[in-house]
């Protein structure tokens, strides 16, 4: 089962061309879509959620097709756009609480969840002043809570941490990694920075230039390596010497040594040596691969071909 | 393979409840849209700041009846100048302030705020928002083209002498006023969104608004005046000569011969006419607007 499927997916604008000939199929949990800005990242969910027809293709979200059943499918889906997009001149609670009615719960329900889910997202007292006050924080707070208060089962989130400080970020994130973890509740998130990806999300799906450039579980794209990072306290040049001596290839990378790992003996070689010198372990871990450094690649090529 | 119902074995947070009872879909989310655009007619669930302007201009709309009451009540009941038929004549002024002040509005600040977003990913059809929106706002103006209609209509009947008399005789003022209040909301408020709609800025969208309502008024008495056969037209195309016309054409009342509807000799049961011509015209133009603008 997935949650969303498109076939030839293509929009254009004009003579610019968003998306083309995009197929996609995403199984639920949490995915990143990832692109650098103007990739069509914004435009596929704008699709998704019927705000934009597109040129041509087709696209299921939740097993409804989007243009024929928009309204019953976005019954159960929750939007947080990258823009601002919360009137001023009304409380959090107030808004909130007629954005639920809006997709379809009743008054008491909508009441109900509007004070759970500000509650959720970390707004109190606040709650009850005119939304023009906030800072970005708690604007990025409101507008996660009204796309979440009807309690959809697929949440699209248009780079949610834009505009936040890196406390703010961090908090954000942090929502959001609970809200599909705990809650079961699918999440698309559009983002173009990796680190978010990795932080939050199972799987990635990678567009450039309007086209599926790679798709996969996120353990894919940051598997183990097989080189070993180590970092020590003391004299580190003596222990590579040491190593080297035993027939290990050493590297330096500033203030870490690299090792290729062959197997549990060079985690016992490098702890004994780094005992015989007495030097403190630091860091002794298998390197795994960023997810930049598997894009760098692919969107370079992708540049080079444009 | 992930699990087929993402939800299976998730944990919930205290606190957090999946949401299992009804969701009603698109007419509770119209008629949601519809409450929350007339609450905000009137600055209802808004600081005091914002209630300030409709609040006074509604009263100035209801003080030509409440006047008429009172000197009806002071001199007996047989003063009758102020009535249901005319009363559009006494009221112009605080419905053109309430279109050009509140209808900019209506739609504007989801366009400057961006909501419009939120709405159209939320069970709703891009005319179902429109709709919601065009109706919240022709209910808010009736209180000012309909409310004081039927005060005068009770009123008169309570303080006349012989009640029952009274009923006998006049009943069909009471569905007349109905008729004519609510026709007048639909086509000085449907005419003032569709400006608004497309005016672009606010400050435009009032002075289009204002526009249409006033300065058409003795542009089309001038016409009426001096422009012969072809200028009598003009009172059809004055939004004001016209919704006199219709309120003449439902309380089925001649025009007095100093009205620019005696003056220009079109037939009385035009102006219902071309008044829904002018309905359905606005009434396209706003669905036009929110079909094509970028959500």
């Amino acid at each position: 089962m997935h949650i969303i499927e498109t076939a030839g997916l293509t929009r254009r604008f004009g003579t610019i061309t968003a998306l083309e000939q995009l197929d996609l199929a995403v199984p639920p949990g949490i995915t990143g879509l990832v692109g650098a800005n103007g990739a069509g990242k914004s435009t596929l969910i704008r699709i998704l959620l019927g705000l934009l027809p597109p040129t041509s293709g087709t696209a299921r979200v939740l097993g409804y097709d989007v243009a024929a059943q928009g309204t019953q499918l976005r019954q159960f889906v929750g939007y947080m756009p990258e823009h601002d997009c919360l009137p001023g001149d009304v409380s959090a609670t107030e808004f909130v609480a007629h954005m639920a009615r809006v997709t379809g719960l009743p008054g008491d329900a909508a009441r109900e969840r509007t004070a759970e889910t500000l509650r959720h997202v970390g707004l109190f007292e606040e709650r009850y002043r005119e939304i023009r006050g906030y800072s970005t924080g708690m604007k990025q707070r409101v507008k996660l809570a009204q796309a979440l208060v009807h309690d959809p089962r697929l949440l699209f989130l248009d780079e949610p941490t834009n505009g936040l400080d890196p406390a703010g970020r961090d908090d954000m994130l942090d929502l959001i990694r609970r809200t599909g973890r705990e809650f079961g509740i699918s999440i698309v998130m559009a983002t173009h920075l990796l680190g978010e990806i990795e932080r939050v999300c199972d799987q990635v799906v990678v567009i450039d230039g309007g086209r599926l450039l790679r798709q996969g579980p996120l353990a894919d794209f940051t598997a183990a390596t097989g080189t070993l990072l180590v970092e020590v306290e003391g004299d580190d040049d003596a222990l590579v010497d040491a190593l080297r001596a035993q027939g290990f290839r050493v590297e330096r990378d500033g203030r870490y040594l690299l090792l290729p790992v062959a197997g549990d003996h060079v985690l016992d070689a490098v702890r004994d040596a780094a005992a015989d010198l007495g030097c403190g372990l630091i860091r002794l871990e298998r390197r795994r691969q960023a997810l930049e450094d598997l894009f760098r690649p692919e969107l370079e090529a992708a540049d080079a071909a444009r | 393979m992930p699990p087929a119902d993402p939800r299976a074995g998730a944990i919930y947070d205290l606190g957090y409840r999946t949401y299992e009872g009804p969701r009603l879909g698109r007419p509770a989310a119209a008629l949601a849209l519809y409450t929350f655009t007339l609450r905000g007619c009137f600055g209802i669930g808004r600081r005091t700041g914002a209630k300030v302007i409709p609040f006074t201009v509604t009263a100035f709309a209801f003080i030509p009846a409440l006047i008429q009451l009172g000197v009806a009540a002071l001199l007996g009941s047989r003063v009758d100048i102020i009535a249901p038929w005319n009363y559009l004549g006494y009221s112009e002024v605080p419905v053109a302030l309430f279109c050009a002040g509140v209808a900019p509005e209506v739609f504007g600040r989801d366009l400057r705020y961006r909501t419009l977003a939120l709405y159209f990913s939320r069970p709703l059809l891009r005319s179902d928002y429109a709709l919601a929106k065009a109706a919240a706002f022709i209910t808010a103006l009736a209180v000012l083209t309909l409310g004081p209609l039927l005060l005068l209509v009770i009123g008169n009947g309570l303080a006349s002498d012989d009640l029952a008399g009274y009923v006998a005789d006049r009943w069909r003022e009471l569905p007349q006023s109905l008729a004519a209040g609510l026709a007048i909301a639909a086509v000085a408020g449907l005419g003032s969104l569709a400006i608004a709609a497309w005016a672009g800025r606010r400050a435009y969208a009032t002075v289009g608004i204002a526009a249409w309502f006033l300065v058409t008024l003795p542009l089309a008495n001038i016409l009426v005046e001096i422009g012969g056969g072809a200028g009598r037209y003009a009172a059809w195309f004055s939004p004001f000569d016209l919704l006199y016309g219709v309120a003449l054409a439902i309380f089925a009342h001649h025009p007095g011969p100093d009205s620019i509807q005696a003056r220009a000799g079109l037939p009385i049961a035009t102006y219902p006419l071309l008044a829904a011509l002018h309905a359905g015209a606005a009434l396209g133009l706003v669905l036009r607007r929110f079909q094509r603008v970028q959500a």
